[in-house]
């Protein structure tokens, strides 16, 4: 593929704005507060694009549209099992304790809730996480534009997070979320287009449907599972992702996707940056909305491409150097087809700007993690604020040389998505248990979550070396066979979850309760619950219902 | 601070009219796959938002004022 002159006009359209937005932005900075946390003063329909523009990174764009073409409509699930209810929960019953305990971060929060070794536990393994996204998406950017356009993978990596570098440094988490807004909408500019004509071209629904149902996939699966996202899910053989109902339903959408949503500080960063509780509430709801519309424009061009490749029209799926299907390069030979010069370069630009705010997400998460939790408790405790500020500056810089070193790290893997989940697995699927007691439960103590967090990730940690799947885990021992990596990791998501909340549980009982008194407005029961005024769109439980209503019809229509 | 419609507007006002410029000048520069003129109508919608954010700004900035 190669690129016109317009196309690179755009690219540096583009550029000149999100450094624009963070050169106006610098002259808001004062405080650390101010860099790392807002100020607590965004709009909510800001904070709301931005909640879902952060977790919108380049290796979910481009994984995701893999996935589409692999697996079918049942990638959604990663969006309306996998992500919807949980941002519901965040937003209505979780919000309250966030927001409204004043903690500067999700770690802070289980400093105030529990004690501080937990704050640490969480903090540390937060920061490699953050770092380890964003190296990930930074490595899925490099690679795709060296495959699809040639650009020298280094200059590429470094010169984007060069960009995301200044215009963070700059304006602080401000110019991030604003950025993030901007991406968002860049993203949907870049990418609706393509799915449009990917599947008019491919005959409407209609004509994917039965183009797809013709043929077979792999293990004898019929085709007609590509365009259904339930019909298939009865038992692991007679899907592609070798899921069945309970693992997808209980892994994913609940363990996975809550410990994400919930507890993930990279997201919760944004609706706690909001100017109040109301508005703090109403941020995951109001970005479900686009949340449940984003598989229109990233998993049905990829289900599209299959289609297409059936009609023999000049486009067939992209292979690698063995000639096995590489799906990674479905959308960028998609863009290729149907974008002309002009629109090939914002549907590109919409690329980057998927990484930059994924990676902007993830750097400045880390910053406040970093500054907060980690240095101003353990480095240096009682300096200016102005001291702060210059460590959280300092910070960004730091972050983003360590993703850097993460994306070479991450050349080492394959399947993106898969080292992901594995991640995720790992960290967060216990996390939620921790949060879910700790927030509902007064009893819950600190030496009760601190060990429940280790057993959990250890647990996880066992599952993983114990079973396999595709090739991989089965470190120490063969246990049991899973019939694909989702299903494995979703499965160790459960161990995770269960083994965190039980012993969280003995040990809690097992040690002494803190007093009531200290536990104000971080329980529930001992925290007073915001009443919601106002028409049915600025209180959340009505937004709430909408939202479900919506992802009922989706579900019902897809399946 | 900075009302986000107002960059925001701008820039999509821009990229559209980058691509109504193609689709008008260049009508001919089309993909392998598709006979629409992609340009034009992605460029008008995109200035069309654009403008409908900067109304937007506009009219919340008078407003204030």
């Amino acid at each position: 593929m190669k690129l016109a002159p317009v196309d690179y006009t755009i690219l540096a359209v583009y550029f000149a704005f999100v450094l624009g937005i963070g050169w106006i932005l610098r002259k808001k900075i004062s405080t650390s507060g101010d860099f790392l946390l807002s100020g607590r003063s965004v709009p909510v329909w800001i904070t709301s694009l931005a909640f879902i523009a952060a977790n919108l990174g380049a290796q979910e764009l481009v994984g995701m549209s893999a996935s589409g073409a692999k697996y079918g409509i049942m990638t959604a699930h990663f969006y309306w099992i996998g992500a919807i209810p949980a941002i519901l929960f965040v937003g209505i019953f979780m919000m309250p304790f966030y927001y409204g305990s004043k903690a500067r971060s999700v770690p802070e929060y289980l400093k105030m809730r529990y004690d501080e070794k937990t704050r640490t536990y969480n903090a540390f393994s937060f920061a490699v996480m953050t770092i380890f996204s964003s190296g990930i998406s930074m490595y899925a950017l490099g690679k795709l534009l060296q495959l699809v356009l040639g650009w020298n993978f280094n200059m590429s990596v470094l010169v984007s997070a060069a960009i995301v570098l200044v215009y963070t440094f700059l304006g602080g988490l401000t110019s991030a979320i604003y950025n993030e807004v901007l991406q968002f909408l860049l993203i949907v500019a870049g990418f609706s287009p393509l799915a449009i004509l990917a599947v008019a071209k491919a005959g409407g629904w209609q004509g994917i449907e039965t183009r797809l149902s013709a043929m077979t996939l792999a293990g004898g699966i019929s085709g007609r599972v590509m365009t259904h996202a339930w019909t298939y899910m009865g038992s692991p053989q007679s899907n592609p992702m070798g899921v069945e109902l309970f693992g997808m339903v209980a892994g994913l959408g609940f363990v996975l996707s809550f410990g994400y949503w919930c507890t993930n500080y990279l997201v919760l960063q944004r609706a706690m940056a909001a100017d109040s509780m109301n508005s703090a509430r109403r941020t995951p709801l109001i970005g479900a909305f686009p949340k449940m519309f984003v598989p229109f424009i990233v998993i049905v061009p990829g289900i599209a491409a299959v289609a297409l490749a059936r009609m023999g029209i000049g486009y067939s799926i992209p292979v690698d150097a063995n000639g096995a299907p590489n799906y990674n390069l479905v959308i960028t030979t998609l863009m290729a087809k149907f974008y002309p010069a002009g629109m090939l370069g914002v549907g590109l630009t919409g690329l980057m700007a998927s990484f930059m705010s994924g990676m902007a997400g993830n750097v400045t998460a880390f910053n406040t993690v970093w500054t907060y939790d980690i240095y101003q408790n353990y480095i240096r405790r009682n300096a200016p604020d102005r001291h702060y500020l210059n460590v959280g500056r300092a910070t960004t810089i730091v972050g983003v040389v360590l993703s850097i070193g993460a994306a070479y790290i991450a050349t080492r893997y394959d399947n993106i998505m898969d080292l992901l989940q594995l991640v995720f697995g790992f960290v967060n699927a216990p996390l939620f248990a921790t949060f879910l007691l700790g927030m509902f439960w007064k009893r819950g103590t600190g030496h009760g979550a601190f060990s429940g967090l280790v057993t959990g990730t250890v647990a996880a940690s066992l599952t993983w070396c114990l079973t396999v799947a595709e090739g991989k885990g089965g470190i120490l021992g063969h246990v049991h066979t899973f019939p694909s990596a989702m299903a494995q990791s979703f499965w160790i998501a459960l161990m995770a979850f269960t083994s965190c909340l039980l012993v969280t549980f003995v040990v809690s009982l097992a040690t002494r309760p803190r007093p009531a008194e200290d536990l104000a407005g971080l329980v529930y029961g001992l925290t007073e619950i915001p009443v919601d005024r106002g028409s049915w769109y600025q209180r959340p439980a009505p937004l709430a219902v909408t939202v479900i209503a919506i992802l009922l019809v989706l579900n019902i229509w897809f399946a | 601070m900075l009302d986000l419609r107002v960059p925001s507007g701008w820039f999509f006002t821009v990229l559209g009219l980058i691509l109504l410029g193609m689709g008008i000048f260049a009508p001919d520069t089309r993909a392998a796959l598709t006979d629409a003129n992609v340009n034009l109508y992605s460029g008008l919608s995109m200035l069309a938002f654009g403008l409908i954010m900067l109304l937007l700004a506009w009219r919340a900035s008078r407003r204030a004022s």
